[in-house]
């Protein structure tokens, strides 16, 4: 690495660290660590969404997506997120900020029953402590390729550092420093994009050459035989149901926006993110497109950003670009280390230890946010070995997000979905949804549509024989503005 | 009989429409609170259609 790259990057570490420590000092409760004592500004939270949302997947293996199957990989960006954002902006922001909850789990456990609360904490706690491990992984990979570090120092190194602001500071500093690292990552992306574009001859020159060997690489969808894409599933299975689960149920996005100064910012926070996201396609799409335009001779898709960082961007930005890479990988692990921790302290410890002190709240949080992060470092070298079992474990989680977000949406928009209604459809969904994916071998797109479609009728049906809870109980936990007119 | 790829490009863009159709059937009053009555740029309605509006755009373009 070019001694400008590495001061670059020194810089970087050094400013995230600085800012994150400065954020410990107004850390003095729970509300204050998990939820940054509820003052977080709309742009802050749109920024953070961002960071957290665009991981390793997002950075390098879109590119790669890219590069293959061309501009059609924009729909994860677009309508695989758009209109689930929106909708999470007018309607679930606005219903969890006044329930008044800590987590997603907490509103189903409300909503629901505590058995809920904990099945859906459970579920992406452990999930999550393998995703933190595998995005630990990738930033060792990272640091090894571009500055040669062994994989353990690349954990230490770090591990360290996402530990000093996150242990300390909690979501505030989890939240400024994701932000001041999307900056980073949109300039780096609009200075790739305006040097490709003019070492291709313009922008007519480069799609002229991108089309030429790759008529359907600016094709937003993809024939409905394509054995990964499918337009059908696109639509159905990501746009309708992957994609409202991941942005109305999702806990590390959401968190932030529970942690909004007042409603409004919370929702405003959530339709800014959706506004940066759909320019997300100009750092993780248009890498892969600018690698085939310049002809790069790669062995493989994944090699097409690093392709790009080493033979298209000069000194000193191709360290800020290297930068923009930790910067994601690092701001979805903190938000994930952030959310987890809360998920066990709050869903999991308050419903399972009856006898348990809401006053060593943030001590526990803090310790268990440490072991976390020392857990990830300790699985992260052994992930190359792991990736079967982390593959297995995605595949489960997918099975509940059709039954899950028919759950959220029968819960929040209506008062006749009851306790027993939710445990037996989440049960009989799952299960369902594991028989279409092992037995029947159906696409996983498909899978998430199909339980969807089984979920909501089954709740519906099941909630008609058992016993609802009372209205006033629902008061705050189902979305009515209509009656209030 | 399978439709063309084109009419995935077409289905988005009457879901983004239909969208929109749902987002002004929210009422003023659920966005925007009562003390940012006046400031026409709080109302997150507007943010959205906005947002369509682009979505839109995009999938007329990438046919």
């Amino acid at each position: 690495m070019h001694p400008i790259d590495l001061a670059v990057v020194i810089v970087y570490v050094g400013l995230i660290t600085f800012v994150g420590i400065r954020f410990s000092q107004r850390v003095k409760t729970a509300k204050d660590f998990f939820l940054a004592s509820r003052s977080l500004a709309w742009w802050v939270i749109g920024l953070s969404i961002i960071g957290t949302n665009v991981d390793t997947n997002g950075y390098i293996g879109a590119s790669g997506n890219a590069y293959s199957i061309g501009i059609a990989q924009a729909n994860f960006e677009w309508i695989g997120a758009i209109p689930a954002m929106i909708i999470a902006a007018l309607i679930f922001i606005p219903l969890y900020w006044r329930a008044g909850v800590y987590s997603i789990a907490e509103y189903l456990g409300l909503r629901y029953s505590q058995a809920v609360r904990v099945m859906a904490a459970s579920i992406v706690v452990v999930m999550s402590m393998f995703a933190m491990g595998v995005a630990m992984w990738a930033l060792a990979i990272t640091l090894q390729t571009f500055i040669g570090w062994p994989i353990w120092l690349g954990i230490l190194v770090s591990g360290t550092v996402v530990g000093l602001y996150s242990v300390a500071g909690g979501l505030g500093a989890v939240a400024i420093t994701d932000s001041i690292q999307v900056c980073i990552m949109f300039v780096c992306g609009l200075v790739i994009i305006a040097i490709g574009v003019s070492d291709a001859g313009g922008a007519g020159s480069f799609v002229s050459k991108l089309t030429a060997e790759n008529p359907t690489h600016l094709s937003a969808y993809l024939p409905a035989d394509h054995e990964t894409y499918p337009w059908h599933g696109v639509i159905l299975g990501l746009g309708l149901v992957l994609s409202p689960a991941y942005w109305v149920g999702g806990q590390a996005i959401l968190q932030r926006t529970l942690g909004a100064r007042t409603q409004w910012d919370a929702s405003a926070g959530m339709m800014f993110a959706a506004l940066a996201k759909t320019f997300v396609p100009v750092l993780i799409v248009f890498p892969g497109l600018l690698a085939i335009v310049m002809m790069a001779n790669i062995e493989y898709p994944d090699m097409a950003l690093p392709w790009v960082i080493k033979n298209v961007l000069p000194v000193g930005l191709s360290g800020l670009m290297f930068v923009a890479i930790i910067a994601a990988l690092q701001s979805s692990i903190d938000s994930s280390i952030n959310s987890t921790a809360l998920m066990i302290t709050r869903d999991i410890r308050h419903v399972l230890m009856k006898n348990h002190n809401p006053e060593s709240d943030l001590k526990i949080g803090r310790l268990l946010t440490l072991g976390l992060l020392l857990s990830a470092m300790s699985i992260a070298p052994y992930v190359g070995n792991l990736g079967g079992i982390f593959n297995f474990l995605q595949l489960l989680l997918s099975l509940f997000q059709g039954p899950m977000l028919a759950l959220l949406l029968l819960g929040a928009l209506t008062k006749r979905a009851t306790a027993t209604g939710g445990i037996i459809t989440l049960v009989s969904g799952v299960t369902l949804a594991g028989i279409l994916t092992f037995v029947v071998k159906l696409n996983l797109l498909y899978v998430a549509f199909i339980s969807f479609c089984y979920a909501v009728p089954a709740l519906w049906i099941i909630s008609g024989f058992t016993q609802p809870h009372s209205d006033e109980h629902l008061k705050t936990l189902t979305y009515s503005p209509w009656d209030e007119r | 009989m399978e439709l063309p790829v084109i009419w995935a490009n077409y289905i988005s863009i009457a879901l983004f429409l239909a969208l929109s159709f749902g987002v002004w059937s929210i009422p003023k009053s659920a966005v925007v609170p009562e003390k940012y009555d006046g400031q026409s740029w709080r109302d997150l309605r507007v943010w959205a259609t906005g947002l369509i509006v682009f979505q839109i755009v995009l999938y007329a373009y990438f046919t």
